[in-house]
């Protein structure tokens, strides 16, 4: 596991979001200067104070050197597959923590939905690759994907459509006290059962928005931070594993072994447990991966997330508030990006009408081939 | 008649000889020389003890479905005429897994744990497609 001495060492100082929605007047490029420039105005800092530049999503790292004027002590990109986000933030605390840069620039730019990404069909590229293998017979995109995984849990634990209602329903609520958010309008039990199948078992509210949108985050030390603008948001704790082998097919565990592993090594480094925290920031590309989130992070025992979720707890008010910006189901697909953001905003007290009273440890967790997890801290320990 | 609309498996030289051996009837898989492991799509190296030495076999084309999905939007023009259709994630007896179709199931018959076997489905004079039936009691 990382070294527990990291807990705290480094800081969130500014983060950075555009308008989400259509905005086909911008490319990535532009979408992830938009949010930079965002980023250093939230935290006070100007281009010249950046040293390190992580680009997520965003075709090439050379080019956005070039339209933002960036020589950085360190560099690198990482595909735009929403289990990066999480990598590169970690990645920026490890490079942060070994010196090789002060001040990490994190930048995602997404114009999916201005560039007409389908997720499926002939452009998927969901996983490993080779999927066009599977073409023939129908088989395709990540929805597809967790539908067999969801299909599965239902009848392995008696999991029901309702409770993944649930899940949508929640998020929805909150994004609809959100004013950046893409879909707003809440809708009940009825309506998400109405909502079309797009891969049964799951419906059309049990996906992602596709939007465009830029999200930044810049990160240092606790010490620079704490002279910044903005209070600083320390990273308690965070971890990773994967399951890669065989991953062209969905886990037999639903992740469950390297959620554990992530897990213990999350909380250990943060000093703290699933009990502590007061919001979590689940990632939701489809409504399954929370239930699966839920029972490999051990908020509750394995097989019970639907039952577990149907009674609000998931709402602001509940016992754990999750996704409170609404989440990639209705605030924004920023990949996990934009989640990160709201945990930084809720330690901050920024979050007007979805605030949650006194938040002062929120947990990002995401499930997938490669599993992250960060405890972001409005206290360093 | 009109021309086959659906896609169609890359025809890579690799896994030439699953697609040959579907057109003669046959479930041919990759095997490690190894430690017997077998696997698909071919690949140079065993996954699991990365051993570089391999052979193509025949296999018996059984399994059982791990999980289904039915697909109710169509994201080729091919199969617009085709929803709702179902696909299936088989595991074969020999440990490979595999995404297809079940033919001659009906939906609600459609579980996990159920017992399939092969079935060939020539679909071009090129290409035979592996999909399943249920194996007979």
């Amino acid at each position: 596991m990382p070294s527990k001495e990291l807990s705290g060492r480094v800081a969130v100082a500014g983060v950075g979001t555009t308008r989400y929605g259509k905005l086909p007047e911008h490319d990535a490029y532009d979408l992830g200067v938009w949010a930079l420039k965002e980023a250093l105005a939230d935290c006070g800092l100007g281009f010249e104070d950046i040293d390190g530049l992580i680009v997520n999503r965003i075709p090439d790292y050379q080019r956005f050197g070039e339209v933002t004027g960036l020589n950085p002590r360190y560099t690198t990109i990482t595909p735009g597959q929403g289990r990066f986000s999480g990598i590169c933030i970690q990645t920026a605390i490890a490079v942060i923590a070994a010196g090789m840069a002060e001040t990490v620039a994190l930048v995602y730019g997404n114009n999916g939905r201005s560039a007409g990404d389908h997720y499926g069909g002939a452009s998927d590229a969901y996983g490993s690759g080779g999927a066009g293998l599977w073409f023939p017979y129908g088989m395709t995109s990540p929805g597809a994907f967790h539908a067999l995984m969801m299909r599965r849990h239902m009848e392995q634990y008696g999991t029901k459509p309702e409770q993944l209602g649930a899940v949508a329903m929640a998020f929805r609520r909150h994004a609809s006290l959100n004013p950046n958010a893409v879909m707003r309008t809440p809708f009940t039990i009825e309506d998400y059962l109405a909502a079309r199948f797009i891969c049964e078992p799951l419906r059309l509210l049990d996906y992602c928005l596709i939007n465009d949108g830029g999200v930044a985050m810049i990160l240092t030390t606790a010490e620079r931070a704490r002279d910044l603008r903005r209070p600083p948001v320390y990273i308690r704790g965070f971890a990773q594993a994967s399951e890669l082998a065989g991953s062209t097919f969905p886990p037999d565990d639903f992740w469950r072994r390297p959620m554990r592993l992530v897990a213990a090594d999350v909380y250990a480094m943060a000093g703290v447990g699933p009990g502590d925290v007061d919001a979590l920031m689940i990632y939701d590309n489809f409504t399954p991966t929370v239930l699966f989130s839920l029972e490999g992070f051990g908020f509750c025992p394995v097989g019970e997330s639907g039952a577990w979720v149907a009674d609000g707890k998931l709402q602001l008010g509940g016992a754990l508030p999750t996704n409170t910006s609404g989440g990639h189901l209705s605030e924004s697909y920023m990949q996990g990006w934009a989640l990160n953001v709201e945990a930084v905003r809720q330690l901050r007290g920024e979050c007007g009408a979805r605030q949650v009273a006194g938040a002062e440890l929120v947990q990002y967790m995401t499930a997938a081939p490669v599993i992250t997890s960060m405890i972001y801290g409005k206290d360093r320990r | 008649m009109s021309e086959y609309a659906k896609p169609l498996p890359p025809d890579d030289a690799a896994n030439r000889p699953f697609r040959d051996g579907a057109k003669r009837g046959v479930l041919m898989l990759q095997r490690c020389l190894d430690c017997g492991r077998h696997r698909f799509p071919a690949a140079r190296y065993c996954a699991q003890c990365r051993g570089e030495r391999s052979e193509w076999v025949a296999t018996s084309g059984a399994g059982v479905v791990e999980s289904f999905c039915t697909f109710h939007k169509a994201y080729w023009p091919g199969f617009e005429h085709e929803v709702p259709y179902d696909v299936v994630q088989v595991r074969l007896d020999d440990g490979v897994r595999l995404f297809s179709n079940l033919v001659g199931v009906p939906r609600e018959q459609i579980r996990s744990g159920l017992r399939v076997r092969a079935r060939f489905d020539p679909v071009t004079p090129e290409v035979t497609l592996v999909k399943f039936i249920q194996e007979s009691k």
